[in-house]
Formats: C-alpha cells, sequence, structure tokens
C-alpha cells in the first residue's frame, strides 16, 4: 500500500516560505519526487534563479549556485559544460525566464543544452510585490499597471512554451498547471519528460507551470485556481508544444 | 625552453590551456578576439569546454557556473563589455568563485574605438559591481609577462577563491614579440572542501550570495575583508629600476612600463637621475613600497593612457611627501618616449597635467 512520506531530496525540518496558497510548494514537491525517482539527488546540480524561485534552495537538498537574476540558464550552462555527467536544472520564474533572462533562456533552448528547466508562470513579479511582466495578461491589474495591462500602452505578454518549442534544440516543451489532483499528475508526468531528455541527451527539457500567486492577485487559493482554469488557460492553453521523445 | 614569436592575444590562450583552463565561454569584441578564435579550434580538441555566448553577460555566468563546480575557467572581453559583466563580478566576489577574467583595454568612455588605452584601471581595480568587493588585477607589460601572469591569475584565484582579472591592453593584445611558453609554475589547489559536486554523502551546497539575516551579511563581509588584508600582505608585486639614486620617478602600467623605461635611459643619458616604477598587481596596489620611495624621490610623474586614473592611487601611496603629476591621453596615440622624456624635464616648469 502507498503511504505518505517526504521525498528524501527534500531537506529535513525545512520551514515553508511560501504564501498560503502558492503552487511553488506543489512544484517543488514535484520536483522533489522526480529526483527522487531517478535517482538523481547526489548527482545533481542546479543554478538557483532570482525572485520566489530563489528559494527552491531552501527546500531540495541538492548542491546549488545562485545566478544573477535572468542569468540561470547561462550559469547552468557552465555547469553542464563543466560536468556532462551531472544532471543539471534550473527552476525560475517567468520574469527571470522570460524578460530579463529571455536571451539566456532562449540561447540555451538554442543550443539544445542537455539541461531541464521548471518555469513557473504567475503572470507577475511575486516577490516585489506584484508587478507587471512580460507575461501579465491583458486587462490584468498589477502594481504597475494600476488600471490593467493595456494593448496599446503596455503591449502584450510573451508565450514562453510557444516560443521555446520554436528552438530546434528544445526536446520538449510543454505547459501544466496545478489546480487540480488531475492536473498535478499531467504536470508531473511533464516534468518527468523534461527530465528523461535530459538523461537520454536530446536536447532541452522545458516545462511552464501556471501557477497561483493568491497574495499579489488578491485572491483566495480556490479563487486563485479558478483563474487559472478559466481564464489563464485562455492565453496560456496547455499541452505539450514539443517532444523529440516520441517515436523514439 | 626556446622563445617563440608570439602575439600576446595568442599568448595569453595558449597559456590558459597549458594552466589547465578546462572551459573558456566568450562573446567578440575587438582587440580581444583573437582569444577567443583561438581557443574554438583548440578547446574542443582537447575534449574541453567552449561556447560562443549569446553575451558578455552571459559568458561571465557561464564561467560562474563552471567555476562553481571546481575546474577552471575564464573568459575575455573587452571595456565597454567588461562593463556587462561588473554584476556578476561582484556575486563571484561575494561567492568566493575563482573567476578569471581577461581584460584587453580598448578607448572609452563608451563604445569608443579599438584603438589602445588604458582607462579602464579604475573599472578593474576599484570595481564596477555593486557592494564591496576586490577583484585581483593583474597587470603585464609584454608578451612574456601576458603568460606568466595569465598562469598567475589562474593559481591566485584558486588559492584566495576569489575573482582575477588580467589587465592587458590593444598594444599588448596585437603586439607580436618573443616570449618562452613554459609550463604551468603552480601546485594545484584542493577545492574539494567547496566545490559542488552533488550531495554524496554530505549535506547539499549552497553557493550564494542572497543573505537575509543582517549579521550574518555583516560577517560575511568582514570575512571577506580578512581575506583581502592577507592578499594584501601576501601578493602585492611590482618591479622597480634605477630608483637608489633616483631624483625623479616615472610610474607606469601595462604597455607604458615599455615607454618610461625608454625614456628613463634617455634622461639618464641627459644627466638626470631617474628611476622607474611599475606596478605588476593593480590591487593589491604597492603602496607601501611607492611610500618608502617617496621618502628620497620628491618628483613622481605617472604615465598613463588615461586621464589619471592610477595618478590617484600614487598620490594616495605617497602621501603628501612628493609631487605627483599625471601624462598622458586618453586614447589614440601611443604616448612615445620623446613626449615622455619633454614632459619630465618640463616637471617643476610648466606641466603638462598636474592634478
Amino acid at each position: 500500500m502507498q503511504t505518505f512520506s517526504i521525498p528524501k531530496s527534500l531537506k529535513e525540518n525545512m520551514i515553508y516560505t511560501f504564501c498560503p496558497g502558492c503552487d511553488h510548494g506543489v512544484a517543488i514537491r514535484l520536483i522533489a519526487e522526480l529526483l527522487d525517482e531517478f535517482g538523481l539527488k547526489e548527482n545533481a546540480l542546479t543554478a538557483a534563479s532570482v525572485g520566489c524561485s530563489v528559494f527552491l534552495y531552501n527546500f531540495l537538498d541538492v548542491d546549488c549556485v545562485e545566478a544573477p537574476h535572468g542569468r540561470a540558464l547561462a550559469c547552468a550552462t557552465g555547469i553542464k559544460r563543466a560536468q556532462p555527467d551531472k544532471f543539471v536544472f534550473t527552476y525560475q520564474g517567468d520574469g527571470d525566464f522570460a524578460s530579463i533572462g529571455l536571451a539566456e533562456s532562449t540561447h540555451a533552448a538554442a543550443r539544445g543544452e542537455a539541461i531541464t528547466t521548471i518555469c513557473i508562470n504567475n503572470t507577475l513579479y511575486g516577490m516585489t510585490g506584484g508587478q507587471l511582466g512580460p507575461t501579465t495578461v491583458l486587462n490584468q491589474i498589477t502594481t504597475t499597471s494600476p488600471h490593467g495591462r493595456n494593448r496599446e500602452y503596455h503591449g502584450f505578454p510573451l508565450k514562453m512554451t510557444e516560443h521555446i518549442a520554436l528552438c530546434d534544440g528544445t526536446a520538449f516543451a510543454a505547459r501544466v498547471s496545478l489546480d487540480s489532483p488531475a492536473a498535478i499528475i499531467k504536470a508531473k508526468k511533464a516534468i518527468k519528460k523534461a527530465f528523461e531528455v535530459q538523461l537520454k541527451g536530446l536536447g532541452f527539457g522545458f516545462v511552464e507551470i501556471l501557477s497561483s500567486c493568491p497574495t499579489n492577485w488578491k485572491m483566495n487559493p480556490v479563487e486563485s485556481h479558478k483563474h487559472i482554469r478559466e481564464e489563464l488557460t485562455k492565453v496560456y492553453p496547455l499541452g505539450t508544444f514539443k517532444d523529440l521523445t516520441e517515436g523514439l | 625552453m626556446e622563445k617563440v614569436l608570439l602575439k600576446g592575444n595568442y599568448a595569453i590562450a595558449k597559456a590558459a590551456i597549458k594552466a589547465g583552463c578546462s572551459c573558456y565561454f566568450g562573446y567578440p569584441i575587438t582587440p580581444q578576439t583573437e582569444i577567443g578564435e583561438y581557443l574554438s579550434e583548440a578547446m574542443p580538441a582537447l575534449g574541453r569546454g567552449y561556447v560562443c555566448a549569446e553575451s558578455e553577460v552571459a559568458a561571465i555566468n557561464m564561467v560562474m557556473g563552471a567555476v562553481a563546480t571546481g575546474v577552471k575557467a575564464m573568459t575575455s572581453s573587452s571595456s565597454c563589455a567588461i562593463g556587462l559583466m561588473q554584476e556578476t563580478m561582484s556575486y563571484a566576489a561575494s561567492d568566493e568563485l575563482p573567476v578569471v577574467l581577461i581584460s584587453v583595454m580598448r578607448a572609452g568612455p563608451g563604445l569608443g574605438y579599438i584603438y589602445p588605452a588604458q582607462g579602464d584601471y579604475n573599472q578593474a581595480v576599484t570595481g564596477g559591481g555593486n557592494g564591496d568587493y576586490r577583484t585581483i588585477v593583474l597587470s603585464p607589460s609584454t608578451v612574456q609577462d601576458s603568460i606568466d601572469l595569465t598562469y598567475k591569475a589562474f593559481y591566485l584565484a584558486q588559492k584566495y577563491r576569489n575573482p582575477v582579472i588580467l589587465l592587458s591592453d590593444g598594444f599588448l593584445g596585437q603586439m607580436m614579440e618573443p616570449a618562452v611558453l613554459h609550463d604551468y609554475p603552480y601546485d594545484e589547489i584542493d577545492n574539494s572542501s567547496w566545490a559542488l559536486t552533488g550531495a554524496k554523502d554530505r549535506g547539499a551546497r549552497q553557493i550564494r550570495s542572497l543573505e537575509v539575516n543582517q549579521e550574518k551579511q555583516n560577517a560575511h563581509v568582514y570575512k571577506l575583508f580578512e581575506k583581502y588584508a592577507l592578499i594584501e600582505k601576501e601578493e602585492v608585486s611590482y618591479e622597480e629600476e634605477n630608483t637608489l639614486d633616483a631624483d625623479i620617478l616615472l610610474v607606469a602600467f601595462g604597455s607604458m612600463t615599455r615607454n618610461i623605461k625608454a625614456a628613463a635611459r634617455k634622461l639618464r643619458e641627459k644627466g638626470l637621475k631617474v628611476g622607474t616604477f611599475r606596478p605588476v598587481t593593480l590591487w593589491p596596489f604597492p603602496s607601501k613600497r611607492l611610500l618608502e620611495l617617496s621618502e628620497t624621490i620628491k618628483n613622481i610623474l605617472v604615465v598613463e593612457m588615461n586621464m589619471g586614473q592610477m595618478t590617484k592611487d600614487v598620490k594616495l601611496a605617497v602621501n603628501g611627501n612628493a609631487k605627483v603629476y599625471h601624462f598622458g591621453r586618453p586614447t589614440g596615440k601611443w604616448v612615445n618616449v620623446d613626449e615622455i622624456v619633454q614632459a619630465t624635464l618640463n616637471l617643476g616648469g610648466v606641466s603638462y597635467a598636474n592634478i
């Protein structure tokens, strides 16, 4: 019988520092479960990012170096080129990955670096209190778009998974959510594929996770997940956009 | 060993390979591009890492990732693009990562041009990044120095777990002269106590500069400065000639050292007692020796291809004991020997620039 247990890749006695209802905790747990299932904890290296995602290293018992804002995939490229036999991954927010770090993100994918990236998309800069970011959807109110994102004034949001899937070096790219138990199971399957493409040397593995930010969205956790399900997926459709493992 | 005719930039690249540099990451910019071009052939052939990075920002962060795993790695660039790397230099200093950065100066400010210049003394020595930190700065004046100090850059970076800048310039990078490409002369440093190798049989290691606890942040900076004090005590390096009886001291760094030496010889022929002084380490700066020299030498002319960046440090070093003058220009034209001779003869009379 399967019983609940804490993944070995999570640190013992960690103090949970994310806001109530935030999806970071679920995402990190999925990564920890997969590190356990693949037996990768002792062979994994990560480049930490900046923003709420930086706290990954407070939870995962994995060696890490903290990259400057946006540079996680450059740093991870350096790690992978120096240690090709290690499992290298990054855990980044949408601001880190798609705004300040878009060049590093795109080129790591284009080069086909054997690296796995999990990107938390909560459609704003969470840690600094909810400012407009590259993924903020039209009409969304943030502290720097107080009347909502306006297409004429602020321009359009960026679709990360579609963009990364276009890169020839990308082996797997998918967008998932964590708004229900069924969604979490699908998300884990996608992250597992993003792990596998690295282990098989197929190229860059990428999973974008639509994630709740109840604090900055000014919604409760239930409303936040409903917002993801009913609104965000219209702009950011869920699914697999590229999968080189098909047919293998 | 036999001397071979070598271009300055190639000398650095060849020395990096012999020093055991495992990875090179870079982006083209004149006048240092030969380093990346040479290594693009050599590194893959040796099974080592090489990435044509998408930017200098990416390149320095790739270096940071690689050295965090315990290997030697470097990047090279020039002036305005070195500016792009300063955020990560600050991170690397705080993280105590042995990043090696080759800086081959061109003209500035801004995009400037590919003319040689020495306008990045401040950028290298005082650091362009945020916070209280130091980078070791080594200054070659010949192609031979470019080899020797590339070796030293890797060694000191590992020894002190600190970023090191090799501050070359467009003259040295582009000129050819005979040099001996000897073997890496230093012992390898054991970095098994801190390198990221995977959390096997131990807890995870974190190399990070985020510190939310004020006390810990303060303690970290004090610890860094204890290390900097040790580096200042142990690693000051300089070269001086004919200073014993000198009335006038010519001071220069990098390629300008060659011209003050030639000018001093001409001035000695004219009967002036002129000595020369060249800091090899720009940080730690040889302040103590300059202060000693200022007990007997009361006129110092600092020749540099900038508006007096090192002159300020010489003034601080001699603490009012001697008159310190600057002679030079920002770029465009070599400050030649006859100009330096004339500027020296004019000291105390019509000076070119008395700051």
